[in-house]
């Protein structure tokens, strides 16, 4: 998508955008001899690859005016049914549970007309107690050939880079070439002119939230075959910092603005951020700090009408 | 080349309308009405506001449904339920409110919910040929790429008509469209409805511009109150004759005596080069202490943006509004809400229910809020109940307890209600954006009694009203509002509904005393 | 003889009518009577008087902080940071970081309070940004400085002051409780008797109403987020007065538990129906169930999946705007 700063387009990106990756790649190649080195660069990788995830289904929702909080802790529960489920069914069991709480977030707010802030925030705590009932305390096993997908690498290339490539060709054919990804469009710009138009808002805006709940278990079990265990807590800093990344990629979260380049380059501007704090000995209390700081300006530049909620 | 319709001859009814009725609530917007519009016609339904005109298209375009009564399509009876179901029946709606999505290109927004695809994936060239196409028939010089947030109005009307076409509509509805747009956007608007007749097509146009009534129908319906008064041939119909066709409504109820001394008052809110938008006129009037003013004209002629402007409520760009109170001090008023609230105005919006009342408190809580205005937040909310039952029973609103909901209440009491607030908070200046909707005929007399008991002791009052029998009934002083410029300044006692309806329909002030 | 009949009864005692006025009290009435009388049945040694006040004084803390959570709910806002104010203010008070004497470090956690109020209102109001992620940002700041000055310094010993308050009794009432009433009194007192009161009432109701009548919005709303930030500074002084020292987990829970009391006692978005002693009475009822839980063996993990499933149901049952 043409990233044209003079003719406006519902991509969100603007030069700020680019340059603040690009930037911080500059200043962190200066200020760390270690930023450049090729184990540098694909810790980064495989650090950012289960944000840009999420991220990306996180942006889906957030197209259609919507958000989810609940991603974290759907990651953290994928990893604790990874360890708990036999081998076999380790993965199909994920899913489903990511199907289901996607469709519970989907109809409370759609149907139940639960506001998604609220809706997430309260699955987001369900889950998050289920993920601590089922593995209380990090660990487990997980199956071997979910192993081998996550630390092998093919040509020098970690393993890594072919999730995230692999996340980001998807969404970019489904935002950018199918009818599925046009109407998502149309009804974060208005929804009342998309019913209009025959679109049925109420089942798109469902399906939004079951494809970014399977994306966090998606990226789930990315997480649980890189660190070889189930955590319930893993997940947790996930939802605020996916919201972070699509805002900073020029997401706007009232809906109909976004792109997957613009969540790319998002991510990959906090992941230098985070890489960048950790290079430099910045303890990882304050990284969270600076991240909760970044999110503020970061939605600082949104525009909304309402004072609350 | 517009397809030219097969199936319909002309000159035979394409959509009848026989006997429709439709109420809101306890108002009768259409009452017996039958109509027919025939293929290869262009028919204008005009007439003054209330009386029927969007409300009969949009029983057509699937917004609302008749409550008895019968629409036929091509001869068969159909109940459309939905804008959706109108366009499958071959009606293509063009809204006053545009509806293209802003982040979608023009191909895009013409091909939403009905994209050519191969499983899915949207089929970009075919969609960008075909787009061009359609566009070319409207004979719109857009590029199909481009994002229509950027584009004009009049360009997105041609688009929007460009998509009736494609889903091969037989009927168009167009809505006040030249409202936004040129002399030369406008000749264009006007050969492409040519076309449109020409190929068969039945176009009904609702407007009050005359000179384009004349120019583009060939047909012409005049609604009044909710029925039909007559259909006429337009070559057969003066200016003078359709006029007359629209207005000559007995004044009805009892008004207060207007103010005597309504020539020599003294200014009590003087607004100077206020303007609505970026875009839009600045105006400039006054309003006087003992005053009642009105702002008349045909709705959504730029009234409502004007006291919304005043109030601080809606967008204002410049200006300056200054007040001055009984001893003569003069201050600026500041541009907040709450600094016009401050300043001792007092705003009063159209739909009470979702931005005046709070139905789910008391009444007492409702109009307590008006009493607290000039306290700090910090101090005792001291209200006197007999206070407040002086002023209800004052403006005689029935109700057994001050602790009642006010959604519990009859619209005109809840209307009072509203006022009252205001009435006890101490304003001295009311903006009154419809000051009697859904009231009924004994509470309307009511209100227009506590309006000008206001006035008398001193108060300065502006009214927008789409009830024209009401600014003449009540007001001292008549403002006439055309697309967003003031066009005349009357005289309450003295003006007619003819004259106000003639500088509400003229293009300029020029042009319309060279009518009367 | 005359024979009394249900229709001869004064309306108020008329069956119907008790029934209707028992329901429309907010669920934590009814809770806390279906709890208590479970409890009875499987774990009697909770039930006890001693038991009972010790559960009262581990609930202030919460009652305290859903004092200023309702607050901000009526005025449909929500404040998540109280966790991280507490966790700050515990921080002040025990690391020793800053070299003052108590009740100096005392007003500064005051101080400290109305800045984070004051902050969060900002950006609410001003910036216009989502209330849930202001104040999750703000807890999310919070936490990571606190976490990472721990590094250097740990938190210690709380005041004596507090560990007095926290940890006495006057008769045999512990003082937590006593401090809550302190507070919810004239609090209780201020929203019914003050202007104040009487816009947030009108804000709730209708807050296109309440922008276009001129009623100083910004300005109630910011109050009720500084109220809410100073009453999660009290919440904490209890709390880690209670608890005799501070520690990195010391409030965790309960920025989420006192939207789950209010919402239990009766405020919604919008409405304060159930007046303000219902949100205390959900605290209490809180408190008491995760004890309850924890004695039957399902600790945070049940307490996490209850608070979840009562936001998601309360949150249906309003009808959507």
């Amino acid at each position: 998508m043409a990233i044209s700063t003079a003719k406006p387009n519902r991509s969100g990106l603007r030069p700020a955008t680019i340059a603040l990756p690009v930037l911080l790649f500059v200043a962190l190649s200066f200020l760390s001899p270690a930023f450049l080195s090729v184990q540098n660069l694909s810790n980064i990788n495989g650090q950012i690859a289960a944000l840009l995830i999420v991220s990306l289904g996180q942006l889906v929702v957030a197209l259609i005016g919507g958000i989810d909080l609940s991603v974290g802790a759907t990651l953290s529960l994928t990893t604790t049914i990874i360890v708990s489920v036999s081998p076999d069914l380790a993965v199909v069991a994920a899913l489903l549970a990511g199907v289901a709480v996607g469709l519970v977030n989907g109809i409370g707010v759609t149907i139940a007309g639960v506001h998604p802030l609220i809706m997430t925030m309260a699955s987001m705590t369900f889950l998050q107690g289920l993920a601590l009932l089922i593995h209380p305390v990090p660990g487990g096993t997980v199956p071997d050939y979910l192993g081998d997908l996550a630390s092998t690498s093919a040509a020098g290339v970690p393993a890594a880079f072919f999730w995230c490539v692999g996340a980001v060709m998807i969404a970019s054919f489904l935002l950018s070439t199918t009818r599925f990804g046009l109407r998502l469009f149309a009804i974060g710009a208005n929804q009342a002119s998309a019913a209009r138009n025959g679109i049925a808002v109420k089942w798109y805006s469902i399906g939004c939230y079951v494809i970014c709940s399977v994306t966090a278990t998606v990226a789930g079990i990315f997480i649980s075959a890189r660190v070889s265990s189930g955590d319930a807590t893993v997940g947790a800093p996930f939802a605020l910092d996916s919201v972070t990344a699509i805002s900073m990629g020029g997401v706007q979260l009232a809906g109909g603005t976004g792109s997957v380049t613009g969540v790319v380059l998002g991510t990959i501007a906090l992941g230098l951020l985070t890489n960048g704090m950790n290079l430099v000995g910045i303890s990882p209390f304050l990284r969270t700090a600076a991240t909760g700081m970044l999110l503020l300006l970061a939605i600082s530049m949104q525009r909304r009408n309402v004072i609350g909620v | 080349m517009i397809t030219p319709m097969a199936h319909c001859s002309p000159g035979s009814a394409l959509v009848a309308f026989r006997s429709v009725n439709k109420s809101f609530g306890s108002t009768q917007a259409l009452v017996d009405l039958s109509l027919e519009g025939l293929a290869s016609s262009v028919h204008a339904i005009t007439g003054e506001n209330g009386a029927g005109k969007s409300t009969l298209m949009n029983l057509l375009a699937g917004v609302h449904q008749p409550d008895s009564g019968e629409i036929r399509v091509r001869g068969q009876p159909v109940r459309i339920e939905s804008p959706a179901q109108a366009q499958r029946a071959g009606i293509s709606t063009i809204f006053q409110e545009l509806t293209l999505l802003p982040n979608l290109t023009v191909a895009e927004n013409l091909f939403l919910g009905r994209e050519p695809h191969r499983a899915g994936i949207i089929n970009r060239s075919l969609m960008r040929r075909r787009a061009e196409e359609a566009l070319d028939l409207v004979k719109c010089r857009v590029d199909v790429n481009t994002y229509c947030q950027t584009l004009s109005v009049a360009a997105q009307q041609l688009i929007e008509i460009a998509k009736g076409l494609m889903a091969d509509a037989d009927v168009f509805i167009l809505d006040e469209p030249t409202a936004a747009l040129n002399g030369p956007e406008v000749d264009t608007l006007g050969e492409l409805i040519h076309s449109l007749r020409t190929a068969g097509k039945l176009v009904f146009y609702i407007s009050h511009r005359l000179e384009e009534i004349f120019r583009f129908s060939d047909t012409v319906s005049v609604l009044k109150d909710g029925r039909l008064v007559g259909t006429s041939a337009a070559s057969e119909l003066t200016q003078d004759e359709l006029i007359s066709l629209m207005v000559g409504r007995p004044l009805g109820q009892l008004y207060p005596p207007r103010n005597p001394s309504r020539n020599q008052l003294r200014c009590a809110l003087e607004i100077s080069d206020l303007s609505p938008s970026d875009a839009g006129r600045a105006v400039s009037f006054t309003i006087g202490r003992g005053e009642i003013l009105g702002f008349a004209g045909l709705q959504g002629q730029g009234q409502r943006e004007i006291i919304r402007a005043v109030a601080g409520v809606g967008p204002h760009v410049g200006g300056r509004i200054t007040k001055r109170g009984p001893d003569d001090t003069v201050r600026t008023v500041g541009r907040s809400i709450v600094a016009v609230a401050r300043s001792g105005i007092g705003f009063i919006p159209e739909d009470r229910k979702s931005e005046g009342l709070y139905l789910s408190l008391s009444i007492e809580h409702n109009v307590a809020l008006g009493m607290l205005r000039e306290l700090s937040v910090w101090r005792r909310a001291r209200v006197r109940k007999a206070g407040i039952d002086e002023l209800l029973a004052r403006m005689r609103v029935r109700s057994n307890d001050q602790a009642q909901p006010v959604s519990s209440l009859s619209g005109g009491n809840q209307q009072k209600v509203m006022l009252g607030r205001w009435l006890a908070s101490g304003v001295d200046v009311l903006l009154v954006e419809e000051p009697t909707r859904g009231v009924d005929v004994g509470a309307k007399s009511e209100i227009y009694t506590l309006l000008r008991g206001f006035a008398n002791s001193g108060g300065a009052v502006l009214i927008a009203s789409s009830e024209l029998t009401e600014i003449l009934g009540l007001c001292d002083r008549i403002l006439v509002v055309r697309a967003g410029e003031i066009t005349a300044e009357l005289d309450g006692v003295a003006a007619s509904e003819r004259e106000i309806m003639r500088y509400a329909l003229a293009g300029t002030m020029a042009e319309a005393r060279k009518e009367l | 003889m005359s024979e009394m009949t249900i229709h001869s009864l004064p309306r108020a005692f008329h069956p119907l009518n008790i029934t209707r006025s028992f329901l429309s009290l907010p669920f934590a009435y009814a809770g806390t009577a279906a709890l208590l009388a479970f409890a009875c049945v499987t774990r009697p040694a909770l039930v006890s008087p001693v038991l009972l006040l010790l559960i009262v004084r581990q609930a202030a803390p919460l009652a305290i902080t859903v004092l200023g959570q309702s607050l901000c709910m009526r005025v449909l806002s929500l404040d998540l940071s109280v966790g991280g104010v507490i966790l700050a203010v515990s921080y002040i008070l025990t690391s020793g970081i800053l070299k003052y004497p108590e009740p100096v470090l005392l007003i500064i956690c005051i101080l400290f309070g109305v800045a984070v109020g004051t902050a969060n209102a900002f950006l609410i109001t001003r910036i216009r940004a989502s209330s849930v992620i202001v104040t999750l940002a703000t807890a999310l700041i919070l936490s990571g400085v606190v976490f990472s000055l721990s590094q250097l310094r740990a938190p210690g010993e709380a005041p004596a002051i507090l560990r007095y308050v926290g940890q006495t009794r006057i008769g045999i009432v512990p003082i937590p409780p006593l401090v809550w009433l302190a507070l919810f009194v004239p609090v209780a007192l201020f929203l019914r008797m003050s202007v104040f009161g009487r816009y947030v009432d009108a804000i709730g109701a209708n807050p296109r109403a309440a922008l276009m009548s001129g009623i100083p919005y910004v300005r109630v709303v910011t109050i009720a987020h500084i109220l809410s930030s100073l009453l999660a500074v009290f919440s904490g002084f209890v709390l880690i007065g209670f608890v005799g020292a501070g520690s990195l987990d010391i409030g965790r829970d309960l920025p989420l538990s006192s939207l789950v009391a209010v919402i239990l006692g009766g405020v919604t978005f919008g409405s304060g129906k159930g007046g303000s002693l219902g949100p205390a009475v959900a605290a209490f009822m809180l408190t008491f169930s995760f004890n309850l839980l924890t004695s039957l063996g399902i600790g945070e993990p049940g307490r996490l999946m209850l608070q979840g499933a009562i936001i998601a149901l309360a949150a249906t049952r309003r009808n959507p705007d």
